[in-house]
């Protein structure tokens, strides 16, 4: 299975999942590998995000097997997948919008006061905030600094948050699921640069996007959905925009 | 770097030095015109009925204000967190009526006066947690929105009350009414506790992991799990707090009347919603502020007891706070949403 060398990272192998009837994937295996970006892409409904849900912990697969590192897993909520250091960006609903840029960066990973009032729950705000943008600026975001909420922000910024923190904190694989949404085309560019650097940091990057050129310039390799079914599993090189269309579309079958 | 991405310019209306500036700031800062609104209620009533400002009359409001707060303060947790609890009021008064038995009996067999207001608040928290660790069940396990829970719990809870107690007040023994008029100072004992739960809770809600999983929960319930959050032990142990809090209510409303009544906290639901809602949050969740519930619901308790006091007859009182909360929806609906 493997295309690009080295071991494989993480790993889902003949995952099935269904909502009542409708068999959102079927028998997918999917192979990811440190130091690579692989796209994923497919129709509208092919399974996508359902395949990222699975990955990051927020569905269980209904049949099929996760293998991270070679070690068989089994996510029961997204906080364990998060754990063992997979980080994902899920389209358009990372962020709570009521919460300061900083809150959002740290969700879930509040830093706390030292002593007595960190044991009771109190949280070091002013050193977050300050983090947050140390972080963002890390892995290429700059941000000027102000405690505004998220809602305040323009969609391309609420974006740039939502990339900045899954970047910012992955440390094995990172699940982008639209990352480009609500960018403008130069924005889009500069994200992708942050995606190239974040492989060449050693991450294992899923990548999904419904514009094939964003796909075609970032991935090493790309996987195919149609209707819950891997139908193509190949290096880029090997795609062309056209062709990569009609395999999504299945007017042109693979060769 | 992703400058023109990321760049997110720095807040552009600073409060510059101006007279104008700073009035504008003040115009659009929720809290101060809360209490801009309370100082002038309290004006018109003391000029309506001078008697208003009289210690009698501000010990009256204070009582008044013991008996509600803690139910608001439950349902900020509640409100912020994305969910309503309707069934603070009954629950406040099925505690008490339970409380009341069971100080009742605590009586009848000699036990020391402290011992039984001690065991007394013990048992009516305890009901408010059950009623409190119900709703969640119902919501976070048995999947039905909080409204239709906690509607059903409103109406389970006071029916309880009317039931167990046949409809009458349980109590009224002298002693425990002498039990219940204890001060220190100028404060009863019900406000000490107000006052410590209040500090203790605004702490809580504003500069806690524990708020900030809460208002994070109302702002993105998907967003707080995909962070990690346990949203359904978090949503919970917010449900538990306001039932809990509902119980200490139905306490006070006891050692107010000398009695658990089983109406005695009827209603009280609607008063508490309106408090936070005049108080700034937004029943969608992810907006809340405990400084906002405190004013609205001294505002609230103001209205309520200055109506009674210029002798308007007792039911505008329902109508007054329905024009508050039509006022606060209208001016939230002006300003764009305020972090919690």
């Amino acid at each position: 299975m493997s295309i690009v060398g080295g071991a494989v990272l993480y790993e889902a192998v003949r995952v099935s999942k269904s909502y009542g009837s409708v068999e959102a994937l079927l028998d997918v295996d999917f192979a990811l590998h440190a130091g690579e970006v692989v796209g994923l892409v497919g129709d509208n409904g092919a399974g996508k995000s359902t395949l990222v849900k699975v990955l990051s912990g927020v569905h269980a697969p209904d049949s099929g097997t996760l293998v991270l590192e070679g070690v068989e897993r089994r996510w029961s909520s997204p906080h364990e997948a998060l754990a063992a250091e997979i980080e994902t960006l899920y389209q358009d609903a990372g962020l709570a919008p009521h919460l300061s840029i900083g809150a959002n960066v740290f969700l879930g990973r509040e830093i706390l006061r030292p002593g007595l009032l960190g044991r009771l729950g109190f949280m070091a705000q002013r050193r977050m905030d300050k983090a947050a943008l140390h972080e963002l600026a890390q892995v290429g975001i700059e941000i000027q600094g102000d405690r505004r909420t998220v809602a305040d922000l323009s969609g391309g910024q609420r974006q740039a948050v939502a990339i900045g923190r899954a970047v910012a904190w992955a440390r094995k694989v990172l699940l982008l699921d639209e990352p480009t949404n609500h960018l403008g085309a130069r924005q889009a560019l500069e994200v992708l640069e942050v995606i190239r650097k974040a492989r060449d940091r050693g991450l294992g990057v899923v990548f999904i996007s419904h514009t094939l050129p964003h796909v075609l310039q970032v991935c090493d390799r790309i996987v195919v959905l149609r209707l819950g079914r891997v139908v193509r599993d190949a290096p880029t090189s090997v795609f062309d925009a056209e062709s990569l269309l009609g395999t999504i579309t299945g007017l042109l079958e693979a060769s | 770097m992703v400058t023109s991405t990321g760049a997110v310019a720095p807040a552009g209306r600073r409060p510059g030095g101006t007279a104008r500036s700073i009035a504008r700031s003040l115009l659009s800062n929720q809290q101060f015109m809360l209490l801009v609104a309370l100082a002038a209620l309290v004006a018109y009533f003391t000029a309506r009925a001078p008697v208003f400002l009289s210690s009698g009359e501000l010990a009256n409001i204070l009582t008044d204000f013991c008996s509600l707060i803690l139910l608001g303060i439950g349902e900020t947790y509640v409100i912020a967190s994305g969910g309503i609890d309707l069934s603070v009021g009954s629950a406040a008064s099925l505690s008490g009526v339970v409380g009341a038995f069971a100080m009742r009996s605590l009586l009848g067999s000699r036990q020391s006066e402290a011992l039984v207001l001690f065991v007394g608040a013990l048992v009516c928290v305890g009901i408010g947690l059950a009623i409190g660790l119900t709703n969640a069940a119902l919501i976070n396990w048995a999947r039905l929105v909080p409204f239709v829970a906690t509607l059903a719990m409103l109406g389970g809870a006071a029916g309880l009350a009317i039931v167990i107690s046949n409809g009458e007040p349980i109590g009224l023994d002298p002693r425990a009414i002498s039990l219940t008029t204890a001060r220190l100072g100028p404060f009863s004992y019900p406000s000490l506790v107000v006052i410590a739960i209040i500090a203790a809770c605004w702490l809580s809600l504003h500069f806690t992991r524990y708020g900030r999983y809460t208002f994070a929960i109302g702002s993105n319930e998907f967003a707080a799990r995909a962070a990690g959050i346990d949203v359904r032990k978090h949503a919970t142990s917010v449900y538990a707090l306001s039932g809990a809090l509902a119980g200490l209510t139905g306490m006070f409303l006891y050692m107010r009347l000398g009695s658990g009544a089983p109406t005695a906290g009827l209603n009280d639901e609607l008063q508490a919603i309106a408090a936070v809602v005049i108080g700034g949050a937004s029943l969608y969740g992810g907006v809340a502020r405990m400084s906002g519930t405190v004013l609205g619901t001294l505002i609230i308790t103001t209205v309520t007891s200055g109506l009674i006091i210029s002798n308007v007859q007792a039911n505008w009182d329902q109508v007054a706070v329905a024009l508050l909360i039509a006022v606060a929806a209208a001016t939230q609906a002006l300003r764009p949403a305020r972090k919690g």
